[in-house]
Protein backbone atom coordinates (compact mmCIF):
# COMPACT_ATOMS: atom_id res chain seq x y z
CA UNK A 1 0.00 0.00 0.00
CA UNK A 2 1.45 3.37 -0.87
CA UNK A 3 -0.10 6.77 0.49
CA UNK A 4 1.80 9.96 -0.87
CA UNK A 5 1.11 13.81 0.40
CA UNK A 6 2.06 16.32 -0.84
CA UNK A 7 2.19 20.43 -0.24
CA UNK A 8 2.45 23.25 -3.19
CA UNK A 9 2.83 19.90 -6.07
CA UNK A 10 2.33 20.32 -10.10
CA UNK A 11 -0.78 18.12 -10.99
CA UNK A 12 0.19 14.94 -12.04
CA UNK A 13 3.27 14.67 -9.43
CA UNK A 14 1.81 12.20 -6.79
CA UNK A 15 -0.10 10.15 -9.93
CA UNK A 16 3.51 10.02 -10.82
CA UNK A 17 4.69 8.91 -7.89
CA UNK A 18 2.48 5.85 -8.00
CA UNK A 19 3.20 4.92 -10.92
CA UNK A 20 7.32 4.57 -10.06
CA UNK A 21 6.00 2.59 -6.69
CA UNK A 22 4.08 0.66 -8.86
CA UNK A 23 7.62 -0.13 -11.10
CA UNK A 24 9.70 -0.57 -8.46
CA UNK A 25 7.48 -2.87 -6.92
CA UNK A 26 7.43 -5.11 -9.78
CA UNK A 27 11.18 -5.16 -10.05
CA UNK A 28 11.91 -5.71 -6.34
CA UNK A 29 9.37 -8.60 -5.65
CA UNK A 30 10.47 -11.82 -5.35
CA UNK A 31 6.73 -12.99 -6.12
CA UNK A 32 7.15 -13.36 -9.88
CA UNK A 33 9.74 -14.87 -11.67
CA UNK A 34 10.74 -12.32 -14.05
CA UNK A 35 11.35 -9.48 -11.44
CA UNK A 36 15.01 -8.17 -11.20
CA UNK A 37 15.02 -9.55 -7.82
CA UNK A 38 14.36 -12.75 -9.23
CA UNK A 39 16.90 -12.64 -11.96
CA UNK A 40 19.48 -11.48 -8.96
CA UNK A 41 18.68 -15.00 -6.97
CA UNK A 42 18.52 -16.62 -9.74
CA UNK A 43 22.47 -16.03 -10.06
CA UNK A 44 24.01 -19.17 -9.06
CA UNK A 45 26.93 -17.07 -8.29
CA UNK A 46 27.19 -15.51 -11.71
CA UNK A 47 27.50 -11.76 -12.29
CA UNK A 48 24.07 -10.30 -13.11
CA UNK A 49 23.89 -7.13 -14.39
CA UNK A 50 21.31 -4.54 -12.15
CA UNK A 51 19.55 -1.10 -12.86
CA UNK A 52 20.96 1.95 -10.89
CA UNK A 53 18.12 1.31 -8.46
CA UNK A 54 18.52 -2.00 -7.31
CA UNK A 55 22.17 -1.55 -6.97
CA UNK A 56 21.14 1.41 -4.31
CA UNK A 57 18.70 -0.95 -2.51
CA UNK A 58 21.15 -4.06 -2.68
CA UNK A 59 23.96 -1.39 -1.02
CA UNK A 60 20.92 -0.31 1.10
CA UNK A 61 20.90 -3.82 2.18
CA UNK A 62 24.34 -3.82 2.82
CA UNK A 63 24.43 -1.09 5.36
CA UNK A 64 21.24 -2.14 6.68
CA UNK A 65 23.08 -5.59 8.30
CA UNK A 66 26.11 -3.60 9.29
CA UNK A 67 24.03 -0.87 11.50
CA UNK A 68 22.15 -3.63 12.61
CA UNK A 69 25.36 -5.78 13.59
CA UNK A 70 23.76 -8.82 11.34
CA UNK A 71 20.33 -8.68 12.68
CA UNK A 72 18.74 -7.20 9.72
CA UNK A 73 19.95 -9.76 7.09
CA UNK A 74 18.18 -9.56 3.75
CA UNK A 75 19.72 -13.05 2.83
CA UNK A 76 16.57 -14.59 4.82
CA UNK A 77 14.74 -16.05 1.36
CA UNK A 78 15.20 -20.12 2.30
CA UNK A 79 13.88 -18.92 5.96
CA UNK A 80 10.91 -17.27 4.80
CA UNK A 81 10.12 -20.63 2.33
CA UNK A 82 10.93 -22.80 5.08
CA UNK A 83 8.52 -21.61 7.41
CA UNK A 84 5.86 -21.18 4.60
CA UNK A 85 5.71 -17.73 3.14
CA UNK A 86 6.52 -18.98 -0.24
CA UNK A 87 3.45 -16.83 -1.78
CA UNK A 88 1.35 -13.38 -0.85
CA UNK A 89 -0.46 -13.88 1.97
CA UNK A 90 -3.38 -12.65 0.60
CA UNK A 91 -4.25 -16.41 -0.85
CA UNK A 92 -2.42 -18.12 2.21
CA UNK A 93 0.97 -19.56 3.68
CA UNK A 94 2.11 -22.97 1.88
CA UNK A 95 3.02 -25.94 4.21
CA UNK A 96 5.62 -24.99 6.79
CA UNK A 97 9.21 -27.23 7.01
CA UNK A 98 10.65 -25.81 9.86
CA UNK A 99 13.20 -28.73 9.38
CA UNK A 100 14.63 -26.67 6.52
CA UNK A 101 15.56 -23.53 8.73
CA UNK A 102 18.98 -22.29 9.38
CA UNK A 103 20.89 -19.64 11.06
CA UNK A 104 21.48 -16.91 8.36
CA UNK A 105 24.91 -16.83 6.52
CA UNK A 106 26.48 -13.62 7.48
CA UNK A 107 24.99 -11.07 4.13
CA UNK A 108 28.21 -10.15 2.86
CA UNK A 109 29.79 -13.55 2.17
CA UNK A 110 26.70 -14.44 -0.12
CA UNK A 111 25.68 -10.96 -1.60
CA UNK A 112 28.24 -9.14 -3.49
CA UNK A 113 27.46 -5.79 -5.47
CA UNK A 114 29.63 -4.35 -7.56
CA UNK A 115 29.47 -1.46 -10.18
CA UNK A 116 26.19 -2.28 -12.20
CA UNK A 117 26.38 -5.82 -10.67
CA UNK A 118 25.37 -8.32 -8.28
CA UNK A 119 25.63 -11.77 -7.26
CA UNK A 120 24.23 -14.43 -4.67
CA UNK A 121 26.29 -17.38 -4.00
CA UNK A 122 24.43 -20.75 -4.77
CA UNK A 123 21.98 -22.06 -2.47
CA UNK A 124 21.51 -18.28 -0.89
CA UNK A 125 18.55 -15.92 -1.91
CA UNK A 126 17.68 -12.82 -0.56
CA UNK A 127 14.38 -10.72 -0.07
CA UNK A 128 14.67 -7.10 0.19
CA UNK A 129 10.82 -6.23 2.35
CA UNK A 130 11.09 -3.36 4.67
CA UNK A 131 14.40 -2.64 3.27
CA UNK A 132 13.24 -2.13 -0.05
CA UNK A 133 10.10 0.03 1.45
CA UNK A 134 12.19 2.32 3.51
CA UNK A 135 14.68 3.15 0.90
CA UNK A 136 11.73 3.74 -1.73
CA UNK A 137 9.96 5.98 0.99
CA UNK A 138 13.29 8.22 1.01
CA UNK A 139 13.62 7.95 -2.83
CA UNK A 140 9.79 8.91 -3.36
CA UNK A 141 10.37 12.16 -1.20
CA UNK A 142 13.21 13.49 -2.98
CA UNK A 143 11.70 13.03 -6.42
CA UNK A 144 8.36 14.68 -5.53
CA UNK A 145 8.99 17.62 -4.35
CA UNK A 146 9.87 19.54 -0.78
CA UNK A 147 6.69 19.16 1.09
CA UNK A 148 6.07 15.43 0.74
CA UNK A 149 5.03 12.32 2.72
CA UNK A 150 5.53 9.30 1.63
CA UNK A 151 4.02 6.44 2.98
CA UNK A 152 5.09 2.74 1.70
CA UNK A 153 3.26 -0.06 3.54
CA UNK A 154 4.27 1.74 7.24
CA UNK A 155 7.80 2.62 6.35
CA UNK A 156 7.57 6.23 5.49
CA UNK A 157 9.37 9.76 4.90
CA UNK A 158 8.25 12.93 5.46
CA UNK A 159 10.39 16.32 4.06
CA UNK A 160 9.68 19.91 4.71
CA UNK A 161 7.13 21.61 6.63
CA UNK A 162 4.12 19.91 6.29
CA UNK A 163 0.68 20.99 5.79
CA UNK A 164 0.31 23.99 8.41
CA UNK A 165 4.60 24.49 8.78
CA UNK A 166 4.75 22.87 11.63
CA UNK A 167 5.43 19.58 10.74
CA UNK A 168 3.48 16.32 9.01
CA UNK A 169 1.19 14.92 11.59
CA UNK A 170 2.24 11.06 11.74
CA UNK A 171 0.65 8.21 13.87
CA UNK A 172 3.34 6.55 15.75
CA UNK A 173 1.92 4.26 18.53
CA UNK A 174 -1.17 5.52 19.35
CA UNK A 175 0.25 9.26 19.54
CA UNK A 176 0.33 11.69 16.31
CA UNK A 177 3.92 13.31 16.10
CA UNK A 178 5.10 16.45 13.94
CA UNK A 179 7.58 14.97 11.87
CA UNK A 180 10.22 16.85 9.84
CA UNK A 181 12.75 15.80 7.23
CA UNK A 182 12.60 12.41 9.40
CA UNK A 183 11.64 9.06 8.93
CA UNK A 184 9.22 6.28 10.92
CA UNK A 185 7.99 2.27 10.55
CA UNK A 186 7.09 0.01 12.73
CA UNK A 187 8.27 -3.06 12.89
CA UNK A 188 5.61 -5.69 13.83
CA UNK A 189 4.98 -9.58 14.11
CA UNK A 190 0.96 -9.09 14.88
CA UNK A 191 -0.20 -8.29 11.43
CA UNK A 192 1.67 -10.93 9.35
CA UNK A 193 1.05 -14.15 11.05
CA UNK A 194 -0.25 -17.30 10.91
CA UNK A 195 -0.93 -19.56 13.87
CA UNK A 196 2.26 -19.41 15.88
CA UNK A 197 4.35 -18.11 12.73
CA UNK A 198 5.11 -15.19 11.50
CA UNK A 199 7.22 -13.70 8.47
CA UNK A 200 10.02 -11.47 10.92
CA UNK A 201 13.05 -14.43 11.05
CA UNK A 202 15.57 -13.96 13.56
CA UNK A 203 18.31 -14.48 11.90
CA UNK A 204 20.75 -15.89 14.55
CA UNK A 205 17.82 -19.15 14.31
CA UNK A 206 16.68 -18.87 10.98
CA UNK A 207 12.58 -19.14 13.04
CA UNK A 208 10.15 -16.25 13.25
CA UNK A 209 11.57 -14.21 16.40
CA UNK A 210 10.77 -15.04 19.74
CA UNK A 211 12.36 -11.78 21.24
CA UNK A 212 9.59 -10.92 23.96
CA UNK A 213 8.87 -7.88 21.58
CA UNK A 214 5.76 -7.86 19.56
CA UNK A 215 6.18 -4.74 18.24
CA UNK A 216 8.54 -1.75 17.54
CA UNK A 217 7.97 2.15 16.54
CA UNK A 218 10.34 4.30 15.57
CA UNK A 219 11.14 7.33 14.02
CA UNK A 220 14.78 8.09 12.51
CA UNK A 221 16.87 10.74 10.19
CA UNK A 222 15.34 8.27 7.42
CA UNK A 223 12.50 6.05 6.64
CA UNK A 224 15.41 3.18 5.73
CA UNK A 225 16.79 4.12 9.01
CA UNK A 226 13.98 3.85 11.04
CA UNK A 227 12.95 0.49 9.62
CA UNK A 228 16.54 -1.09 10.09
CA UNK A 229 16.68 0.54 13.83
CA UNK A 230 12.82 -0.79 14.70
CA UNK A 231 13.57 -4.49 13.18
CA UNK A 232 16.70 -4.60 14.82
CA UNK A 233 15.40 -3.36 18.25
CA UNK A 234 12.86 -6.03 17.80
CA UNK A 235 14.43 -8.58 17.36
CA UNK A 236 17.17 -7.30 19.81
CA UNK A 237 14.02 -8.00 22.82
CA UNK A 238 13.04 -5.95 25.95
CA UNK A 239 16.55 -5.51 27.69
CA UNK A 240 18.67 -4.43 24.73
CA UNK A 241 15.99 -2.81 22.88
CA UNK A 242 15.66 0.44 25.20
CA UNK A 243 19.75 1.08 24.64
CA UNK A 244 20.10 0.44 21.35
CA UNK A 245 16.70 2.65 20.53
CA UNK A 246 18.39 5.84 22.49
CA UNK A 247 21.79 5.45 20.28
CA UNK A 248 19.84 5.43 17.14
CA UNK A 249 16.30 6.61 16.74
CA UNK A 250 14.72 9.82 17.70
CA UNK A 251 11.95 8.37 19.32
CA UNK A 252 10.85 5.08 19.88
CA UNK A 253 8.00 2.68 21.32
CA UNK A 254 8.46 -1.48 22.34
CA UNK A 255 5.41 -3.53 22.75
CA UNK A 256 5.69 -6.07 24.75
CA UNK A 257 4.88 -9.97 23.56
CA UNK A 258 1.18 -10.62 24.01
CA UNK A 259 2.04 -14.73 24.21
CA UNK A 260 2.66 -15.97 27.67
CA UNK B 1 87.10 -7.08 21.76
CA UNK B 2 84.59 -8.72 20.07
CA UNK B 3 82.20 -10.18 23.21
CA UNK B 4 82.59 -6.85 24.97
CA UNK B 5 81.23 -4.93 21.61
CA UNK B 6 78.37 -7.40 21.36
CA UNK B 7 77.45 -6.86 25.08
CA UNK B 8 77.67 -3.70 24.89
CA UNK B 9 75.23 -3.54 22.27
CA UNK B 10 72.90 -5.26 24.28
CA UNK B 11 72.86 -3.36 26.75
CA UNK B 12 72.98 -0.16 24.80
CA UNK B 13 69.30 -2.73 22.62
CA UNK B 14 68.26 -3.17 26.76
CA UNK B 15 68.49 0.44 28.17
CA UNK B 16 66.88 1.63 24.47
CA UNK B 17 64.16 -0.13 24.73
CA UNK B 18 63.53 0.54 28.51
CA UNK B 19 63.46 4.38 28.11
CA UNK B 20 61.41 4.28 25.27
CA UNK B 21 58.77 1.85 26.74
CA UNK B 22 58.93 4.38 29.86
CA UNK B 23 58.24 7.15 27.42
CA UNK B 24 55.43 5.32 26.01
CA UNK B 25 54.12 4.45 29.35
CA UNK B 26 54.11 7.91 30.85
CA UNK B 27 52.26 9.63 27.39
CA UNK B 28 49.58 6.93 27.61
CA UNK B 29 48.47 7.41 32.00
CA UNK B 30 45.19 6.52 32.63
CA UNK B 31 42.39 9.52 33.17
CA UNK B 32 41.06 8.99 36.47
CA UNK B 33 37.90 11.21 34.98
CA UNK B 34 37.08 8.82 32.48
CA UNK B 35 33.75 7.15 31.46
CA UNK B 36 33.36 3.70 32.25
CA UNK B 37 30.39 3.52 30.07
CA UNK B 38 30.15 3.65 26.36
CA UNK B 39 28.69 7.55 25.74
CA UNK B 40 25.96 5.90 23.76
CA UNK B 41 24.52 4.69 27.12
CA UNK B 42 24.76 8.25 28.47
CA UNK B 43 23.42 10.40 25.80
CA UNK B 44 22.42 9.05 22.92
CA UNK B 45 21.16 10.28 19.56
CA UNK B 46 17.55 11.49 21.06
CA UNK B 47 19.63 13.90 23.93
CA UNK B 48 16.84 14.11 26.95
CA UNK B 49 14.24 11.93 26.20
CA UNK B 50 10.32 12.04 27.40
CA UNK B 51 7.59 9.86 27.64
CA UNK B 52 4.70 10.87 25.42
CA UNK B 53 1.19 9.06 26.46
CA UNK B 54 3.23 6.98 29.26
CA UNK B 55 5.29 4.97 26.72
CA UNK B 56 6.40 6.47 24.03
CA UNK B 57 9.90 8.04 24.11
CA UNK B 58 10.32 11.23 22.71
CA UNK B 59 13.78 12.80 22.02
CA UNK B 60 13.94 17.14 21.34
CA UNK B 61 13.83 16.84 17.59
CA UNK B 62 10.35 15.34 17.58
CA UNK B 63 7.35 17.59 18.76
CA UNK B 64 4.22 15.76 19.44
CA UNK B 65 1.10 17.11 18.08
CA UNK B 66 -2.34 17.49 18.50
CA UNK B 67 -3.43 17.48 14.66
CA UNK B 68 -5.31 14.51 13.14
CA UNK B 69 -2.12 12.25 11.84
CA UNK B 70 -2.65 12.18 7.96
CA UNK B 71 -1.41 8.60 8.05
CA UNK B 72 0.52 6.27 10.26
CA UNK B 73 3.33 3.53 10.74
CA UNK B 74 0.51 1.22 11.12
CA UNK B 75 -0.47 1.04 7.14
CA UNK B 76 0.26 -2.40 5.74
Amino acid sequence: MCSLFGVGLAPGTLSMGEAWVRGMGARLTRFSNESELSRVNASAGRWVELSGEMEEVLREALRAYELSAGLVNVAVLPSMEAIGYTRSLSVGPAVAALDRAKPLPRLPEVLEVGRGRARVLPGSAIDLGGIAKGWMADRLCARLGANVLANLGGDLRATGPGPAGDGWPVGVAGVTLMLRDQGAATSSVRKRRWGDLHHLIDPRTGLPSRSGLDEVSVVAETGAQAEVVAKTALLLGPELAPAYCAANALAWWLGESLDD
Amino acid sequence: MRSFVLKAGATLVAVGATVASSLYVTAHLKNPAAPLRPAVLNAGRAGTVSLLGGSVSVGPSVQPGDAQPVTSTYAS
